[in-house]
């Protein structure tokens, strides 16, 4: 990348022109690319071609111009405007590109242009470019190299934790690599068990409860327009996609490995579409991180970009913050939400209560692993706990193996959706916070049968 | 009357002429997409006036518009043709009822005339003959992957196939607009065949014109008034804050109304009209809208 492309040849004067272009436009795509954008080669050609039809005197032209051509979301914005500031300065705009005429010496920007064979080239983008990847803060997959030598998981692992926490079973942080091999092979077993929901798409199908007129017609075309076989569609199931939650904070650090872990083991799996956050006291969200195929690097990542490890927990911000900003984007198809978290909360519990409310609404089902709920005689009574208790659909153990085992049985949809207890307390306004029910597993009922009208067509 | 559009200020100024207040950004991305004959993408909360745009865009142009509007399950029967079965069934009685059955040939049933056109193909076809229309593509992302996927071959080659008729393809391609309320991320695949724009909210003095220019009924004062609230409610922490739609909306609610300025109890009544979710209105009722009407009153 530190080499400029041999893309100036001499010539006539009308294609020393389009090349100068080019190559300001490959340039600049360079310096974007460089800065993490995802520019390709044909942008770059749209790009000398929309400085051909723009008024390139007027530099807000030419900044939405490359807008248009090179971003392709609203989180690329602000990188895009931080390196069109380094690329075109102002005084290098013009003189360059606005006269073709006055080929011999255009370039009235200072020495470091260098010579007039990579003068289309500014001079300077090659020195700044260091600092263009410094001064931009966004993590990209583009910076990976960085990290190579990043220290591995110890960031995350942590050592010193208080040991009158120390449960019965063995915990994540002890984990062997045959267990965490294990562990990944219940994320395998878990897949194909995933709950399901019926698409708007129909597909055709031999048990399909629908006539599928169209399929049906052409199919009989051939028998000259007389119906004679039947042809049936259903709908097309798909898994529900997830969307995890993690808290990271201080109680929770000696669980936050394995649980990344299984995060991670979940996002790589291609059956399921699976969005990814961790919380301490801020959201962070860490979907693309984690599908680094490198997992310790990722892992490694994720621990470099989130700032508020081992903090404080603050369960009702970080719920806004979703429900704000990513529950209408993540949830879209209503998908399973499920949060990991001890409920320690030093927020405010009400906020807490009206965010899960919240949370609840926007989902199908609201899963909550809680590491401590594996200890006999375990209460909800941690105040975030207490408040978010009412609106969870599934209560869970995390911590062990087994534990996540069960998980498994939860996401499969072992139970039909209107015995769900959150939805009921989700739908209350104002619900008494105090009521604390008592724990226990929620019963768990067979898959539902098929119902037995559906598959028989009238023949 | 329509415009050559031929130049940045040239959109500006034709889409000012139909209400339609479109900062420089705008203006460009658009005659990009005119001009590379590239799909725009456009990005933005609910609104802030996406759709508007493709509407402005092909009266501009003097154009038809093609509007096909995105749902799961959107499949290629409803989007782009479908063969006419019932017709096709019924040409082949008539064809055995005259005894030309045996003479006839897949050609007879599975021509043109058999095949319903769905908004894709029009928008492709629409061009031979007279000006290529503004094809939108509303709310792309709630189609479902496999429309996206399918959308690639005609936004990048502006060509459909038909297995029984073969390739159609556009002449004049159709001016393209897609737009997307980001409930989900599109597909890279098919934004990198588009330009991108993000339609930010706009300012308060862009959004004042923008009132102006849609409820020129409306008193300066009572249209600055609005304006200023509505920019005060998006600075707060709400579900759903107010787009342009709702501002302009509540300014022709209130003109309805026969109100001359804001006050808090007005502001109480018809609350509901900028904000869609109980939560938020019953957060912003009462002393909040008080507090934002004072905090208007001194700034002023």
């Amino acid at each position: 990348m530190t080499h400029d492309p041999a893309i100036v040849p001499s010539g006539p004067r009308q294609a020393i022109d389009g090349h100068r272009l080019l190559a300001r436009a490959v340039g600049f795509g360079r310096a974007l690319r460089a800065a993490g954008l995802a520019v390709d080669l044909s942008s770059e050609i749209d790009f000398a071609r929309a400085l051909g039809v723009v008024d390139i005197g007027d530099r807000e032209v030419v900044r939405a111009a490359g807008a248009a051509v090179f971003t392709r979301r609203r989180d690329d914005r602000p990188v895009y405007d931080r390196v069109f500031e380094r690329y075109w300065r102002r005084r290098s705009l013009q003189p360059n590109l606005e006269a073709p005429g006055n080929e011999q010496r255009p370039e009235a920007v200072p020495s470091d242009e260098g010579t007039a064979q990579e003068g289309a080239m500014p001079g300077d983008e090659r020195s700044d470019l260091p600092d263009d990847r410094q001064g931009i803060p966004i993590p990209t997959e583009g910076d990976a190299d960085q990290d190579e030598a990043a220290p591995d998981v110890v960031t995350i692992s942590p050592d010193a934790y208080s040991r009158s926490e120390t449960m019965r079973h063995r915990d994540f942080d002890r984990m062997t690599a045959q267990e965490l091999r294990d562990a990944e092979r219940l994320v395998d077993l878990l897949e194909p068990k995933l709950e399901l929901r019926r698409t708007r798409r129909y597909e055709l199908h031999r048990h399909g409860r629908r006539l599928a007129p169209r399929a049906m017609f052409r199919q009989n075309l051939g028998n000259g327009g007389e119906i004679l076989s039947w042809v049936w569609r259903r709908k097309v199931q798909r898994p529900r996609p997830l969307v995890v939650l993690c808290d990271i904070s201080g109680s929770m650090e000696r669980h936050s490995r394995l649980l990344l872990r299984f995060i991670q083991a979940l996002s790589a799996s291609s059956a399921v579409k699976t969005e990814s956050f961790v919380f301490g006291t801020r959201l962070t969200r860490v979907t693309r991180l984690l599908r680094d195929r490198n997992r310790d690097r990722a892992l490694a990542n994720v621990a470099d970009t989130v700032t508020d490890w081992a903090g404080g927990t603050r369960i009702g911000e970080s719920f806004r913050d979703f429900n704000h900003r990513w529950a209408r984007r993540t949830l879209r198809s209503s998908g399973v939400v499920i949060v990991v978290s001890d409920g320690w909360d030093r927020g405010d519990p009400r906020l807490v209560e009206i965010e899960t409310a919240r949370l609840r609404r926007n989902c199908h089902r609201l899963v909550w692993l809680n590491p401590l709920a594996g200890t006999p005689g375990y209460q909800p009574l941690a105040a975030g706990m207490r408040a978010a208790y009412p609106y969870i659909d599934d209560f869970l153990a995390a911590g062990t193996v087994a534990s996540l085992e069960r998980l498994g049985e939860i996401l499969a949809g072992g139970r039909s959706a209107d015995t769900r207890r959150g939805s009921e307390a989700a739908a209350q306004v104002a619900p008494s916070p105090n009521a604390v029910r008592t724990f226990s597993p929620p019963p768990r009922v067979a898959r539902r049968p098929q119902d037995p009208f559906a598959a028989q067509p009238l023949r | 009357m329509t415009h050559a559009l031929t130049s940045t200020d040239a959109i500006t100024e034709a889409f000012r002429e139909r209400g339609y207040i479109a900062d420089r950004s705008i203006a460009t991305a658009v005659f990009l997409g005119l001009q590379l004959g590239r799909p725009l993408l456009l990005e933005g909360e609910a609104g802030v006036g996406k759709t508007e745009l493709a509407k402005v865009l092909a009266a501009s142009l003097g154009t038809r518009l093609i509007r096909l509007q995105c749902y799961e399950g959107l499949d290629v029967n409803t989007a782009v043709y479908e063969w006419n079965y019932p017709r096709q069934m019924l040409e082949i009685r008539l064809l055995e009822a005259r005894g030309q059955a045996e003479h006839a040939t897949a050609h007879d049933i599975f021509g043109m005339e058999f095949l319903i056109k769905r908004p894709l193909l029009q928008a492709l076809e629409a061009g031979n003959d007279g000006e290529p229309p503004v094809l939108l593509i509303d709310e792309i992302d709630r189609a479902d992957e496999e429309f996206e996927a399918y959308l690639l071959e005609i936004l990048s080659d502006f060509q459909v196939t038909v297995p029984e008729i073969g390739t159609i393809k556009a002449d004049r391609p159709p001016r393209v607009i897609l737009t997307s309320n980001r409930t989900r991320e599109v597909h890279d695949a098919l934004k990198r065949r588009c330009l991108y724009h993000w339609i930010d909210y706009p300012s308060a003095a862009k959004e004042f014109e923008i009132v102006q220019a849609r409820v020129p009924a409306a008193p300066e004062s009572l249209a600055r008034a609005v304006v200023a609230f509505v920019h005060r409610l998006r600075e707060a922490d709400l579900t759903k804050v107010p787009g342009i739609a709702e501002t302009l909306d509540w300014a022709s609610a209130l003109m309805a109304l026969g109100a001359a300025d804001l006050t808090p109890g007005l502001v109480d009544e018809t609350l509901g009209v900028v904000l869609k979710y109980e939560e938020d209105i019953r957060q912003v009722r009462g002393d909040t809208v008080k507090a934002y009407l004072a905090e208007a009153a001194a700034g002023r």
